[in-house]
């Protein structure tokens, strides 16, 4: 089991990761909007915050390097030193190494290099104006707090007058402030640094002694502080407990007028009054009663492991599926009164079920902001212009899909980056901007997401791609393929049609990785392209991989679920229906035809049809489709079970789930069902690529099995 | 870091060793209600809190002393710290305004 520091340790490295995104993500936003105060504000509150809790939480060599960079960043806030590319350049160099050291000591974690470090320091140093030596010291201050941090952090954050100005501070610990291993002591000390300081600490909020829980902190703190500083230097103090304390900062000229009182108690000590009105409070504790310290907690969220999350919504799946067996068993026995029992029980799994999904439910925004990283070290690479922008950030989904989004998105990037976009010369001689665009963007689409990611750059060349499929054996030279189908080859591995092999991509490997990580999280892969115009590539993706709503329909013997949030309605096919269609596959539906495919046909499943059948109207990204079935059965919390990796290239099926009697039913995909029929009608089976005919027969075949 | 209680008749002793942070807020906690306990029962008695071998006592602990302190006065129970406290421990207890709340005034 972690010691205590450890478990210090590890939570303020997940707060320290989440710093370095904002930060990096700052940097990058600076770059291009120089003069924007706030985000130069931003920027410094998170170096401060990453040097302040990294010097608590023993990351010493973290908050050494880290203070040379805040200070470089107070001296763009004062105005002396201006943003400049280098600067900019050489804190995200900086961040690198912060990252590196965040994570020392855990396994496979890299490594911060020292020379590195040294010479972006001596960057710093040389950027700033500032000697070796004082920067050092100042440094070291973070830690131990002595007087030299005191008088730079009064120099750097005071006004431009240096006047001394009285400020009443107020500060109140929140209830976890102990537990998240803060130390009042050293923000006091630090706030000490700034100037004269008068303290008073009040208990008033201290339950009697056995109510007491041990680990909370139940005292505040008024202060008096003189102080050159500003408002904002007196604030960076408490920057990295802000979130878990209350804290008030006023002119104490405002202060005093409104409350005269104020001053003198904090010379005072605690009374015997004051300890006498709490003994009495302590007696009266047995007799009930509000007090101060029965307030609930103002704690609006709370950090868990994401392992937790993980088995919690294990545990709610399989509550799911014994749920299902109690209701079937309900059903069968016919008493009333466990009937009314299973039915709660059913109510209250689904609501537990849609909470627990909704907790692992998370925006994409961070991942999406780290790119900006990428592109931008990418384009001074290159050697080219180009800006990307974010649509949808606040688009949520599965935290385990966002998890696995990274690498596909930083190589559909790479890959845009490298091959996509033109050079400047090129872009401005097809009449485009020099500075090149590629825009990230997530949306919700039933019970999927879309992720796209796309660029305005010269597009993919259709013809090649398709010339070195022939050459590779994908397809034969007759092959009537439409784009899409030629566009698929640039996911077969190996698959590249670059000349040269460059750092950033080339090898025919990144798209490869891309297929295979979209296909694991059960998801699609769409590209759109047009010379010369650009390439947009969309991942569909589920939103969660844990438990969906379905509908429980039957073909034959076989179960099988298609997800509710697609399904829009159900209607009736009758041989007569069938008999007026000419043999069509179309259904007429309150005056829209609308295309159907016989799932009995598509999976080969030989059983007589029954008279009248159901066909179960889907949106897809196509269009609306029916599905038919011999039966609707109803709808069914569906535990998402893995096919595993035998049955990988099987893409019409999602998964499987195990029903109440112990039946399996695969989860159809309506998406990829739609796509393939399609395919089918617009060239059949022979007109297809090697590879996916063979898989189309796999997919048919395994169904079949599993149906059976 | 030790916590230990010697109990009398007439007086409870509670020895705080070495720095006394949240890590061993929950064994304080139990250490002075075992402490106040009998002496509660008895309304006659004494508890006495030695620091002579404290080197750090940090805002959870502080607290925790302080509730004890009311709690012995709701019942008529003597409080007494030795008087050997260790300078550096009241230097930092002032630094944070919490000496007043361990040691009375007129104890000093």
């Amino acid at each position: 089991m972690a010691s205590k520091a450890d478990q210090f340790k590890n939570a303020f490295r997940e707060e320290g990761r989440e710093v370095l995104v904002d930060l990096e993500s700052a940097l990058l936003e600076l770059n291009d909007n120089r003069a924007d105060q706030e985000l130069v504000g931003r920027v410094f509150r998170a170096l401060h915050t990453l040097k302040g809790s990294g010097a608590m939480f023993g990351f010493e060599d973290m908050a050494t390097f880290t203070h040379n960079l805040e200070t470089a960043f107070d001296e763009v806030r004062n105005g002396r030193l201006q943003i400049s590319s280098e600067l900019i350049d050489l804190t995200l160099s900086a961040l690198d190494q912060i990252r590196a050291m965040l994570e020392e000591g855990l396994a496979d974690a890299p490594v911060a290099d020292p020379a590195a470090c040294a010479e972006i320091l001596s960057k710093v140093r040389h950027l700033t104006g500032k000697p070796e030596k004082q920067a050092k010291g100042k440094v070291k201050q973070a830690k131990s707090g002595s007087k030299a941090k005191a008088k730079a952090g009064a120099e750097s954050n005071s006004s431009s007058s240096e006047q001394v100005r009285e400020w009443s501070i107020r500060f109140a610990p929140g209830a976890d402030f102990m537990l998240n291993g803060a130390n009042p002591l050293l923000l006091l000390r630090e706030l000490k640094q700034l100037g004269g300081l008068a303290i008073r600490a009040s208990m008033a909020a201290l339950p009697p002694l056995h109510e007491l829980d041990p680990e909370r902190c139940y005292v505040s703190w008024e202060m008096v502080l003189s102080t050159p500083a500003g408002r904002e230097a007196i604030r960076d103090v408490f920057i990295f407990v802000e979130d878990s304390c209350e804290l008030s900062i006023e002119p104490l000229q405002a202060s005093y007028s409104a409350a005269p009182s104020l001053a003198p108690p904090l010379s005072s000590v605690a009374s015997e009054a004051e300890l006498t009105a709490r003994a009495l409070e302590d007696k009266r504790a047995s007799s009930g009663g509000r007090r101060v310290y029965d307030a609930p907690d103002n704690a609006t969220s709370l950090r868990v492991p994401a392992v937790k999350l993980d088995q919690f919504v294990d545990l709610v799946g399989e509550l799911v599926t014994v749920q299902a067996r109690l209701s079937e068993i309900a059903a069968k026995n016919g008493d009333p009164e466990i009937a009314a029992v299973s039915e709660e029980i059913e109510r209250l799994t689904s609501s537990l079920r849609d909470n627990s999904m909704n907790i692992r439910m998370m925006p994409i925004r961070a991942t999406f902001e780290k790119f900006r990283r990428l592109v931008h070290d990418l384009a001074r690479d290159l050697g080219k212009n180009v800006e990307l922008t974010i649509e949808g950030a606040d688009t949520e989904l599965d935290k385990t899909v966002i998890d696995q989004l990274s690498d596909p998105l930083m190589h559909l990037i790479r890959n845009s980056m490298d091959h996509g976009i033109e050079s400047s010369d090129a872009r401005v001689a097809n009449g485009k901007s020099t500075t090149a665009n590629i825009h990230l963007s997530a949306r919700h689409s039933g019970a999927s997401v879309m992720i796209g990611v796309s660029d305005d750059g010269g597009g993919i060349n259709a013809e090649a791609v398709r010339t070195r499929a022939i050459e590779r054996g994908l397809t034969t030279a007759g092959a009537q393929l439409s784009e899409q189908e030629i566009f698929a080859f640039i996911f077969q591995p190996g698959f590249s049609t670059a000349k040269q092999v460059t750092d950033v991509s080339g090898r025919g490997v990144g798209m490869d990785v891309v297929r295979q990580r979209v296909e694991s999280l059960r998801g699609s892969i769409d590209v759109a392209s047009k010379q010369g115009e650009g390439t947009r590539v969309t991942l569909r993706l589920p939103l969660t991989l844990a438990i969906i709503d379905g509908l429980l329909v039957t073909i034959g013997e076989a179960f099988f679920v298609l997800p509710l949030a697609n399904t829009q309605e159900c209607v009736e096919l009758t041989t007569a229906d069938v008999e007026a269609a000419n043999g069509k596959h179309l259904a007429h539906v309150r005056g829209e035809l609308i295309p159907y495919i016989r799932l009995r046909e598509h999976f080969n499943i030989r059983t007589p049809r029954p008279e009248i059948e159901q066909i179960m109207i889907v949106e897809t990204e196509a269009g609306r489709y029916g599905f038919v079935v011999d039966k609707v059965l109803g709808d069914c919390q569906t535990v998402i079970k893995n096919l595993g990796r035998f049955y990988r290239h099987v893409q019409v099926v999602s998964g499987a789930t195990i029903l109440g009697n112990g039946t399996v039913a695969l989860i159809l995909d309506p998406e990829r069902l739609a796509q393939d029929a399609v395919r089918n009608i617009a060239h059949g089976p022979r007109g297809r690529p090697a590879s996916q005919t063979s898989q189309g027969d796999r997919e048919r075949k395994v169904a079949r099995q599993r149906a059976s | 870091m030790s916590i230990v209680l010697e109990q009398s008749e007439s007086c409870s002793v509670l020895r705080l060793e070495g720095a006394i942070d949240i890590a061993a807020a929950a064994e304080l906690k139990q250490m002075l209600l075992k402490a106040l306990e009998p002496a509660v029962q008895a309304a006659s008695n004494e508890v006495c809190l030695s620091l002579e071998g404290a080197t750090d006592l940090d805002v959870t602990a502080v607290q925790l002393l302080y509730a004890a302190r009311c709690r012995a006065k709701a019942s008529g129970v003597e409080w007494l710290i030795d008087a050997d406290v260790p300078e550096q421990l009241l230097c930092a207890l002032n630094e944070t305004g919490l000496q007043q709340y361990l040691v009375p005034v007129d104890d000093r």
